[in-house]
């Protein structure tokens, strides 16, 4: 018993038996993960596996029919039973999360998107306004702060909404197809700078269908399809290697 | 009766004109919002009885409202009828404003994006700081041309007063033309309200110049 809680206590995120259905349609069955503090873990699948609502409910975005999350050790969901909403609030801080299409409030400036929530939060104005703007520097987006997001590309909106994020300061950043929007010459700016953080030790979750990219950055890939893990491991042995033939299958289509 | 005469005369109903129309715009542009917010309400009894009310308020003619308004105390409890008739105008006007502020608002809230609640819920607002700072303000921008089109439609309802008898402008003009057996009185109104919507259309096109500083 004491093993098995300080072993949860190494991983950020640990998600038991997870159950999520809509209606009839049952999307994530039975799903376990755990992520480890400095940790890259790409999720792979085809599109319906279930990828992003595994993302969304480790986010509170979608709520869980049954299992658990746990966030440093601690239940946010136990047994299909959520915290009380003041502990969600607070688990909460504790991750950031990417959309897809962004999600940058389009009537205020860059530097407003990135900064507004931490200085609602309580924290000191000024702190937050330098921490934001090294954080635009980072994403190579100097001089955008004042801009608004209509007059960013969509890579440099992408960036944008990753600041943000970390201007929560979160232990763990997850990534919902982060450059599923972008136009094909937009997506390597994005994929660097998550290189960039991946090498700061930054723990991240990244749901892609960038495959090398997956190769490249990630301790560990999990494979999904029709909502349960097939397949996970090691990123060379489960995309050179693969041991189930739903993975072979699934690779293949992206080898031509 | 001089033009001249006819001119001064009925101007001096404008400022009633006006009281109508401002006191109209500050209590149903609020009261719109509440309607809006109890018509999306989750629960069904709250939001089926709202709509309910929407379309009576919609469904049914501003004249009608206000006759009720005014004298339907007087008919069901026996109640004296106000002699400040701008209290049962203005409670006529703002209530049936709000109805169409209302749906307005709600077409406005419901065609944000879900993503900017998930956005801004991650982030940690809460639900009263993700509508007050990131809902609200894209919705004003969305709707200020429908909005504008219910300001510039009240403007002229104002002139709706003279069936219970405010001596707001048009009223005036109507006691005049009748009187006078003229029709040129009803030819002044209608330039007072094409002034009047002339300034209107300046302003809110100002206003939407302002919330033009993104897309």
């Amino acid at each position: 018993m004491a093993d098995k809680k300080t072993e949860s206590a190494a991983n950020i995120l640990s998600i038991r038996s997870l159950e999520k259905s809509f209606g009839s349609l049952s999307v994530l069955k039975d799903i376990s993960l755990s992520v480890e503090r400095g940790n890259v873990v790409s999720i792979i699948g085809p599109s319906g596996s279930g990828k992003s609502t595994l993302l969304r409910c480790a986010s509170f975005l979608e709520h869980a029919d049954g299992g658990d999350i746990l966030y440093d050790g601690q239940y946010a969901l136990h047994n299909g039973v959520y915290a009380s909403k003041a502990e969600l609030n607070r688990f909460r801080t504790r991750f950031g999360l990417v959309f897809q299409n962004f999600q940058l409030f389009p009537h205020y400036s860059v530097l407003r998107n990135v900064s507004e929530a931490p200085i609602l939060h309580g924290e000191n104005k000024d702190e937050v306004l330098v921490r934001a703007m090294e954080l635009l520097k980072k994403m190579g987006l100097e001089g955008k702060e004042k801009a608004y997001p209509y007059q960013l590309s969509g890579g440099q909106q992408q960036r944008v909404a990753i600041a943000r994020a970390l201007c929560m300061r979160p232990e763990i950043l997850y990534f919902d197809e982060p450059t599923s929007a972008l136009d094909p010459e937009l997506t390597g700016e994005v994929l660097k700078v998550i290189r960039q953080l991946a090498e700061e030790k930054m723990t991240m979750v990244v749901v892609t269908h960038e495959m090398p990219f997956a190769k490249a950055v990630s301790n560990r890939v999990i494979f999904m399809a029709d909502g349960v893990i097939v397949e996970q491991g090691d990123p060379r042995e489960v995309f050179d290697n693969p041991k189930e033939e739903r993975t072979r299958q699934f690779l293949r289509v992206f080898e031509r | 009766m001089s033009l001249m005469t006819m001119i001064v005369k009925m101007s001096e109903g404008l400022g009633k004109t006006c009281a109508i129309f401002f006191l109209t715009l500050i209590f149903s542009l609020p009261l719109g919002m509440i309607v809006a917010l109890l018509r999306m309400s989750k629960l069904k009894i709250v939001s089926a009885v709202t709509r309910f009310i929407i379309t009576v308020l919609r469904g049914t003619p501003l004249m009608l409202q206000l006759l009720a308004v005014t004298y339907g105390p007087y008919y069901l409890f026996g109640a004296p009828v106000s002699r400040n008739k701008l209290i049962p105008v203005v409670i006529a006007f703002a209530i049936n404003y709000a109805a169409y502020f209302a749906e307005i608002y709600r077409g406005g809230i419901e065609s944000i994006p879900v993503g900017q609640y998930e956005a801004a819920e991650v982030l940690g607002y809460t639900k009263v700081q993700t509508f007050m700072r990131i809902i609200l303000p894209q919705v004003i921008k969305r709707i200020m041309p429908s909005i504008t089109n219910e300001v510039v439609t009240l403007v002229k309802d104002t002139s709706m007063a003279f069936t219970v008898s405010y001596q707001e402008m048009f009223t005036i003009g109507k006691q005049i033309a009748n009187s006078q057996t003229s029709f040129t009185p009803f030819l002044v109104a209608g330039v007072f309200y094409y002034i009047f919507n002339v300034i209107v259309d300046y302003v809110m096109g100002r206003i939407e110049k302002r919330l033009d500083y993104y897309k």
